[in-house]
């Protein structure tokens, strides 16, 4: 991924740029800031914001770095326990409040970052006791033999398990299915393009249809709380059609731009269903927690209490032993807990709040407002990573939804969270958007320029659908 | 990005030659380096450690003065520094008991008869550096489109 971005930008700038603006911000006077009664803590936040968008757009270190330097250094410059040098004003007026130093640690095993190790616990577990590639086995049968039919199978397949699976270890397991079929078809053939390319699409919109689908909508989640709460079966029953709808334009689109040339095609998948104690125990812990999921609080557990019950379940049989342990993506979890750690920094400090305030946001439409901050979020997404994405833009928007009135007969911060989330996942139209879009692209099977043409299209008439989406349920009276 | 190291060693000048110029389309992504004897191999190596680079891939000859190709590859396998080495014999005089040695002892990743093709040592180097990128744990998206796929696949599996 990394390889594409370097060149546009000499390595030089990648660097410096992230590092002069915030320290800039860092140094100017308080009177130089365009905002009435901004603390010293809150312009630490400011640079800190700053400096973690630059790194996540620039890459000049991993994404994930990107969030421990978060972490650490709100832990040294905005915390209770930071630097002494930098805590000699406390308790003045112009300093401003200092968050306490265990709520930012707390944000690495906050209840989101347990929602997704439980997913993680189920993923491995099916991987592992062979559970995905059998029901994608089993699944993929009905579909018969025409390559059209097929694609649909595949495609519905790629989206139901990344809706609970990772979105790139989904495209990983179909792409691994689907190569050894492609390589049969003729060379010129734009079949090869079309199963290559429906698997990340599928993968990309498959993840926006649960909570743990894909991590923008887990920090999405964060910040519906309170009155705008979603459970994870309400999040399914909108998330669900959604995908439904997409899916199948998605299918069609690509059906129309590369017509196969093969008139049958056969998927070939050697495996089959483990009866061993310890693989029903996987089968029927992967059941109970989904079931779980889906009846929401009748039984008194959240989404995050249920999550835990398979990370115990499979830790206690043995499933998932300490060398599965050690190849949880620790990165991804990392990656949304600084996103986490930013949004408390702005809250906490009352920074949101006070820039959002100090714009003039209510002589704005409130639809130029939702449309603005839903293209911005497409077309971040479409240049870099979707979580990174979310945890820039999802703080602001809470902040924004909270206190702009005029947005409120839309469906207020439920609307424009929710229709920020999807477009964050429909950023799909370069090789650098996501992971699975980098894998599809590594096949050679499809050219830049071809998922350019999908995902401009997708990305655009998913966010109109997700406009069409929260019209209907504000209608119906499910957003409040 | 690291750049990775494939070292080619062969004493016939003309071989060697032939080897590099073959592998020529990788030299975009990998650094290939050559050598005209094991020795040679050894010093080299041991350098591109002491600055922290990567042995990846070694193609070696058999039949060569001093230390034969065998003799040099269970060398290297047994240094815990190039434990993640992949190894090639491109040879056309082993006898059968170098080549039980090559696969016992030095544990060879492959073996090429000479004459060979250059579609398939390609193929081949790639498929071992792609296994080496993930044995040491490097970043695969640095290298992404140049890897083999299918190793790319089952090793994120």
């Amino acid at each position: 991924m990394g390889g594409d971005k370097n060149s546009i930008m000499h390595p030089y700038l990648k660097v410096t740029i992230p590092l002069v603006v915030p320290l800039l911000i860092l140094l100017a006077p308080l009177s130089a800031f365009p905002i009435e009664g901004i603390t010293i803590v809150q312009q630490r936040v400011i640079a800190i914001f700053f400096l973690a968008a630059l790194c996540w757009v620039f890459e000049p270190i991993p994404i994930y770095a990107t969030s421990v330097v978060i972490i650490v250094l709100q832990l040294l410059l905005v915390s209770n326990k930071g630097i002494l040098l930098f805590r000699l004003d406390e308790g003045q007026a112009h300093f401003g409040e200092l968050l306490p130093y265990n709520e930012i640690m707390a944000t690495f095993a906050s209840p989101i970052i347990m929602l997704f190790l439980g997913g993680f616990f189920l993923a491995m577990a099916a991987t592992k006791y062979r559970l995905d590639i059998n029901l994608a086995r089993v699944l993929l049968k009905p579909f018969g033999e025409n390559p059209k039919h097929v694609m649909l199978g595949l495609m519905l397949i790629t989206g139901i398990f990344s809706m609970f699976m990772s979105n790139t270890a989904t495209t990983v397991m179909m792409l691994s299915i689907l190569t050894p079929v492609i390589a049969v078809f003729g060379p010129q053939d734009p079949g090869k393009t079309a199963f290559a390319l429906c698997i990340p699409v599928a993968a990309n919109i498959g993840g926006i249809g649960t909570p743990i689908g894909t991590p923008p909508n887990a920090i999405a989640l964060k910040y519906l709380t309170g009155d705008n709460l979603i459970t994870f079966g309400e999040w399914m029953t909108f998330g669900i059609p959604f995908v439904a709808i997409m899916m199948t334009l998605a299918w069609l689109l690509i059906n129309a731009l590369f017509k196969s040339e093969q008139t049958k095609i056969k998927i070939n998948i050697k495996s089959r269903f483990l009866k061993t104690p310890k693989a029903i125990v996987v089968y029927l812990t992967f059941a109970l927690t989904i079931v779980l999921w889906l009846m929401g609080s009748t039984h008194g557990m959240n989404a995050y209490t249920v999550a835990m019950i398979p990370v115990a379940l499979f830790s206690i049989t043995g499933i998932i032993t300490k060398e599965d342990l050690k190849k949880i993506s620790w990165d991804v979890l990392w990656l949304v807990s600084g996103g986490i750690a930013l949004g408390l920094a702005l809250d906490k400090t009352g920074l949101a709040q006070l820039v959002v305030n100090s714009i003039p946001f209510a002589q704005f439409s409130p639809y130029m407002v939702l449309f603005g901050a839903t293209l911005l979020c497409l077309l971040m997404a479409n240049f870099m990573s979707h979580t990174a994405t979310a945890n820039l833009l999802m703080p602001i928007m809470a902040a924004l939804g909270t206190s702009m009135t005029s947005l409120a007969p839309l469906g207020g911060e439920m609307t424009l969270i929710l229709t920020v989330t999807f477009a964050a996942s429909l950023g799909m139209s370069l090789p650098i958007s996501t992971p699975p879009n980098a894998l599809a692209h590594a096949t050679g099977h499809v050219q830049s320029h071809q998922m350019a043409r999908v995902g401009m299209v997708l990305g655009v008439v998913g966010v109109l659908l997700s406009f069409v989406m929260v019209w209907i349920l504000n209608i119906a009276g499910y957003i409040r | 990005m690291d750049k990775l190291n494939i070292i080619c060693v062969d004493d016939q000048q003309e071989v060697l030659s032939a080897v590099l110029q073959d592998l020529q389309p990788l030299a975009q992504w990998l650094n290939i380096e050559e050598c005209e004897s094991a020795d040679e191999v050894l010093e080299l190596i041991e350098e591109l450690d002491a600055e922290g680079e990567m042995v990846a891939v070694i193609i070696s000859d058999h039949v060569m003065p001093g230390k034969t190709g065998v003799e040099l590859l269970t060398e290297i396998a047994s240094d815990h520094r190039f434990i993640q080495t992949r190894k090639v014999l491109l040879t056309g005089q082993a006898t059968h008991t170098d080549t039980i040695n090559a696969i016992n002892k030095a544990g060879i990743d492959h073996y090429f008869e000479k004459p060979w093709q250059a579609e398939q040592l390609i193929e081949c180097v790639r498929t071992l550096v792609t296994k080496y990128i993930f044995d040491r744990g490097l970043d695969y998206t640095h290298y992404q489109i140049h890897l083999d796929q299918n190793v790319v696949f089952s090793q994120l599996r």
